[in-house]
């Protein structure tokens, strides 16, 4: 997996100074800590021979206070650099994602609106966060404290220095690979347990009316209880495991103690200047267990982020083949004309348009009604160009929609079920649909959408914010925001995608009141599931499984389609 | 710091006398690793010979082994603690969803709970870990070691015993300040935290405004505008952690100066001094590893309050009022002046003085805006929320209301989403008769309309919906709930909240139909703004802001040319 990897080891390479001064900062800080503990232990060993001279023991006062103030400032420094590191990467690292998903945008709905999976892909990349963090960082800066200890031991004896270095590289290297092959697979099966009770916890949640209406109170207890347990179990058997690791880690680190212990009094007991050093050596090597104890920690969460980096590493972009491009000016647009229309997403799903022509002129208005999941949002995409056709073509006086792709936006407008608004501001928001527009502009075609009094009315007016995913507006405000935005855009054609779906029929009828008078002189495919304001068009489609099923004008319809005339009525409610 | 409603936990006073008791023991552990620490330095220090360190370094070695076993019995006995109070509070709070079921959901917000049932009881658990032990910690080994020191040097104590509320001061003014800070940019942060998601959501809508290329420049500036604040923010956050180690470090290189000029002027032999030095940092470790996780316990208590706050929600009583009966036509809800509101700290009151009497097998509509209270109507006589006042009569019995097992086993409920479980589509059906048989069901499917569509599914019946299974149409969805309904024939009363507002007309005209067969011998109580429904009722509802504005026979109100019955039906065709 990692050989091919593109989203974590190209990114290494870069701030390359910052990142050195990061790991540097990093083995400083616990060099610092031993070194503290070193000549704490020197200046005590080295007073008790009781030089007549303070001056002797300055020299290691100095030093203790240097190291002792030392190691929490580098400490400090270090978090801020590694913090700047990680989030300068998480910057190109977004801006890739988003790139690669905006080269994909006409599959959007296709490839990433099932699930979650947008969220996921920006937690993945909140997750390689913590992999430098918590695992990379950590390792290689215990991987360096390791090689200057034992060059400390080895410089005095070569013996001593090969089994620190032994027992050091237990610490930093054996016992993390092992934590991570031996938990890998428990990891993931609790992950797949979390999920299922996820599942089942939704199920008794926002299924709880039925529960209570159904009686059975003890299966409602019962359901999550098994996954529950398995859960446990697993869990346990990861901690049992962690706390014993941790125990042979502290013991390891015992014998370093007494390999020290040792090793001080072989080499330095010949003179009493050098017994001077044997606190000094045994102590300085307590602060490091801080840095290399959470080493095996980090790398239990390696499973989470191998995942991340292995979805990030399958996205692969559909490419898209435009021909070569061509203008056409807004106000030359004259007729559209779909031809001979097939399309299907690949061989194993269901062709969603057949044959299908059409010709629209300038200024007609057009619905389309049909059930949900049979393509309707499929063909208005293939209208503008968003897809590509397996056969036929859709034309715009006469060239294809697909040529015309560069200046899209000059041409086509689309509204659609959920229209998204960002969390800024109203003007903000609206504004992006002609960023040349002025103020009084945009506030102009909230005033012709009707938002005007409501906005006004804000405490912050205009300047409010729609918070998050438009969430200060109830739906049919949010799409009278969207629809301004498409105002000030004044494309010729506007494409509408069920922009009334789960609005109650009054709140309807008065959006789609507005939708017709402020788009009066435009040319409008209207995708629809009833016939409330069917009176607006000058034609209607009834579509299913890719075909048209009855077509017409609505009043010419209602006077001879017996099917058509039951379908209004009903709708209509009008009783016999 | 610590909820006190932590120490009312069944079994914690036991398990605190055991943790003192052994963390009292690893206190001691500590110090003997120490002492004979610092026993064996002096020994090498008078360039004595291995032999006779022989033994005080085994005992320092099994010291150290001692302490660190101590923290495996301890994480062990905790965990087990831990575990099962989360299970506990876990299986409470389910059995509070299911006793106070939908006013509490309402309340909290499904996600809410669901999370909180997930996460927040690990997020509880980790809480009751931490904040036992490392809380432990901090109470009981400092001062077992400060009386050791006290003991050997009083200088080295006063020392230590000043630093450590100037400590504890300058984290609580530092934390202070990181609050101030991170508080006043909470609002800004949240924003560009969440930008980039928010501009993955939206870049359909980028795109069809001809904008998504050039907002890859705006991903990268505010991700790097999030770096910055994030550096500044951390700047200020991170300063307690340093203050912390700052004065741990320099009060230990303090230590040492006082502790080699007292070895130069003779008053202090080598061993105390160095075993005060060993014990220094002992003496900090637990504050700075319960600061290291204050955070982590702070998600904890929040969770563990927040699920404290739900089980506290009063349970309603009173559910088994009503002996068993059927509903018949003979049977007979009397409601007189019902009163309900969903929050009672405001004035807005939900239903008003409600006055109804529903009978036999009558069909009855109810009709109004959205927001007139027609799903918190449903819901009162479903039982699913409490009216604070109002007389209830059924069958001659008074009750207090209708959350009464024998009046929720007699009626099927279809909501304008319908929840399907993550289960197969045969037990979805039988859900409230779980021991249904295969034939009953496959007998329900077509009785529902729903046979075809089975038929095209490769495992048919068992075919898996819901939130870990197949994706399936609004009106499948409906048809699913409808078999279920006609698989329970003894239950006699159908509750419909706008079952087929979602639908297109076409789907909605074939499941008519079939709606209309089940109808037969049930009373049904239907919430619509569909109107051609009304032709199918006997009876309508029209509710306004809460209030019952006008009720009839269908044909008499039909009759009617003023009156709200007559507006709310003309301004819903559109008619002015």
């Amino acid at each position: 997996m990692w050989k091919h990897d593109t989203w974590v080891k190209p990114y290494l390479k870069q701030y390359k100074f910052l990142l050195a001064t990061v790991l540097f900062l990093g083995v400083l800080t616990t060099f610092c800590g031993g070194a503290l503990m070193f000549t704490s232990g020197y200046t005590i060993d080295k007073s008790a021979t009781r030089p007549y001279n303070i001056l002797m023991i300055y020299p290691a006062i100095l030093l203790t206070r240097a190291f002792g103030i030392g190691r929490p400032t580098f400490k400090y420094i270090e978090r801020l650099r590694s913090h700047n590191w990680v989030l300068r990467v998480t910057s190109n690292l977004r801006t890739r994602l988003y790139q690669t998903v905006e080269q994909d945008a006409a599959f959007f709905s296709e490839k990433y609106q099932s699930g979650n999976i947008l969220g996921l892909l920006s937690e993945d990349i909140d997750h390689l966060q913590n992999l430098y963090l918590r695992t990379v960082f950590p390792t290689v800066v215990g991987i360096l404290l390791v090689v200057i200890i034992t060059i400390g031991i080895g410089y005095f004896d070569w013996w001593f220095g090969l089994f620190i270095l032994l027992l050091l590289l237990i610490e930093v290297l054996w016992a993390p690979l092992l934590s991570t092959s031996i938990e890998a697979a428990r990891r993931e099966r609790q992950k797949t347990l979390k999920d299922q009770l996820y599942t089942e916890l939704t199920d008794n949640i926002l299924g709880a009316n039925d529960w209570v209406l159904s009686g059975r109170k003890a299966d409602f207890q019962k359901t999550t209880q098994t996954t529950i347990n398995q859960l446990n179990a697993s869990k346990l058997i990861s901690k049992k495991f962690g706390w014993q690791r941790d125990f042979y880690l502290q013991l390891v680190l015992g014998v370093i103690f007494l390999v020290l212990i040792v090793f001080t009094n072989l080499h330095f007991t010949s003179t009493q200047a050098q017994a001077n050093y044997v606190a000094a050596f045994v102590l300085a090597i307590a602060p490091v267990d801080e840095t290399i104890i959470p080493i095996s920690q980090g790398f239990e969460e390696y499973p989470m982020y191998r995942d991340s980096v292995k979805r990030l590493n399958q996205l692969h972009p559909t490419p898209q083949k435009l021909p070569p491009q061509q203008q056409l000016a807004p106000a030359d647009f004259q007729t559209l004309t779909i031809q001979n229309l097939q399309f299907e997403y690949d061989a194993t799903t269901p062709v969603l348009v057949r044959n299908f022509n059409q010709t629209i002129q300038r200024g007609e208005k057009l619905a389309l009604i049909g059930p949900s999941g049979s393509g309707k949002t499929t063909l208005l995409q293939l209208i503008n160009g968003d897809l590509a056709p397996q056969k036929g073509a859709v034309l715009v006086n006469q060239i294809n929609v697909r040529a015309l792709q560069n200046n899209r936006q000059q041409l086509f407008a689309f509204l659609n079920q959920q229209p998204f608004l960002f969390n800024t501001s109203i003007l903000n928001n609206v504004r992006l649909g002609n960023e040349n527009k002025s103020d009084q502009q945009v506030r102009d075609a909230i005033a012709a959408v009707k938002m005007q009094d409501l906005v006004e009315s804000l405490p912050q007016g205009y300047d409010t914010s729609v918070q998050e995913a438009g969430a200060r507006f109830s739906g049919g405000e949010q799409q009278r925001l969207s629809l301004a935005r498409i105002l000030l855009q004044d494309a010729p054609i506007v494409l509408l995608d069920e922009p009334t779906v789960g609005l109650d029929p009054i709140t309807e009828h008065d959006l789609l009141q507005t939708i017709f008078t402020v788009l009066q002189d435009k040319t409008i495919i209207w995708v629809t599931h009833h016939l409330q304001g069917i009176n607006h068009v000058d034609q209607v489609i009834f579509w299913n499984q890719g075909q048209i099923e009855m077509a017409g004008n609505p009043q010419h319809l209602y006077q001879t389609n017996a099917h058509f005339q039951e379908l209004y009525r009903m709708d209509q409610g009008i009783i016999h | 710091m610590i909820d006190k409603r932590l120490f009312k936990l069944p079994g914690i006073k036991p398990l605190f006398k055991m943790l003192a008791g052994l963390t009292v023991l690893q206190a001691f552990m500590i110090l003997f690793q120490a002492i004979f620490l610092a026993k064996v330095l002096v020994l090498s220090w008078q360039r004595k010979g291995l032999s006779q360190l022989g033994w005080l370094a085994g005992a320092f070695f099994l010291a150290f082994l001692g302490r660190h076993g101590l923290t495996w019995i301890k994480n062990r006995l905790l965990d087990r603690y831990a575990t099962k109070t989360t299970e506990d509070l876990r299986q409470k709070l389910l059995a509070q969803v299911y006793t106070t079921g939908a006013a509490m959901i309402a309340q909290k917000g499904s996600g809410n709970i669901v999370t909180n049932a997930l996460d927040g009881m690990d997020e509880v658990n980790n809480y009751f870990n931490l904040i036992l032990s490392k809380f432990m910690n901090m109470m009981i080994i400092p001062w077992i070691l400060l009386v050791y020191i006290f003991w050997q040097n009083l200088t080295s104590g006063i020392v230590l015993v000043l630093v450590f509320p100037i400590i504890i001061l300058f984290m609580i003014i530092l934390g202070y300040a990181a609050k101030d800070k991170a508080s006043s940019q909470y609002a800004e942060y949240v924003v560009l935290s969440n930008h980039f998601l928010d501009a993955l959501r939206g870049l359909t809508t980028l795109k069809m405004l001809g904008l998504s290329k050039e907002y890859t420049h705006n991903i990268y500036q505010v991700s790097e505008n999030y770096r910055k604040k994030t550096l500044s923010t951390l700047r200020i956050a991170i300063l307690s952690t340093f203050a912390l180690d700052w004065f741990t470090t320099l009060s230990i290189a303090i230590l040492a100066v006082f502790l080699g000029l007292a070895l130069m002027n003779g008053t202090l032999p080598l061993y105390p001094a160095l075993v005060t030095l060993i014990l220094a940092p002992e003496y900090f470790l637990p504050l700075r590893d319960f600061a290291s996780d204050y955070h982590a316990t702070l998600n904890g208590k929040n969770a563990f309050q927040q699920t404290l706050d739900i089980l506290t929600i009063p349970t309603v009583t009173d559910r088994t009022l009503l002996p068993a009966f059927t509903w018949n036509e003979q049977s007979r809800l009397t409601i007189q002046h019902l009163n309900f509101q969903y929050d009672n700290t405001t004035d807005q009151v939900n239903l008003k003085d409600l006055n109804l009497t529903l009978q036999g097998y009558e069909r009855v509509a109810i009709i109004g805006q959205s927001g007139a209270g027609k799903s918190t109507l449903l819901e009162a006589l479903s039982g699913f929320v409490i009216p604070q006042t109002g007389n209830i009569q059924l069958n001659g019995h008074q009750l207090p209301h209708l959350a009464q097992d024998q009046w929720q086993q007699q009626f099927t409920y279809l909501p304008q989403k319908p929840y399907l479980f993550s289960d197969t589509i045969a037990n979805n059906i039988r859900f409230y008769q779980p021991t249904a048989s295969n034939e009953e069901v496959q007998q329900a499917t077509e009785q529902a309309g729903l046979a075809k569509f089975i038929a095209t599914l490769p495992q048919g019946l068992q075919t898996r919906v819901g939130e870990a299974g197949r994706g399936i149409s609004g009106g499948q969805a409906q048809r699913i709930m409808l078999a279920r309904a006609f698989l329970v024939q003894q239950r006699h009363i159908l509750i419909f909240d706008e079952p087929t507002a979602h639908l297109d007309i076409e789907t909605e005209y074939a499941l008519k139909k079939t709606m209309m067969q089940l109808f037969k011998h049930h009373l049904v109580l239907f919430a619509t703004h569909r109107l051609h429904w009304l032709e199918q009722m006997d009876y309508v509802l029209v509710l306004d802001n809460g209030k019952i504005a006008e009720q009839g026979p269908v044909k008499q109100l039909l009759q009617k040319q003023h009156g709200p019955f007559f507006e709310l039906t003309s301004h819903m065709r559109g008619v002015n």
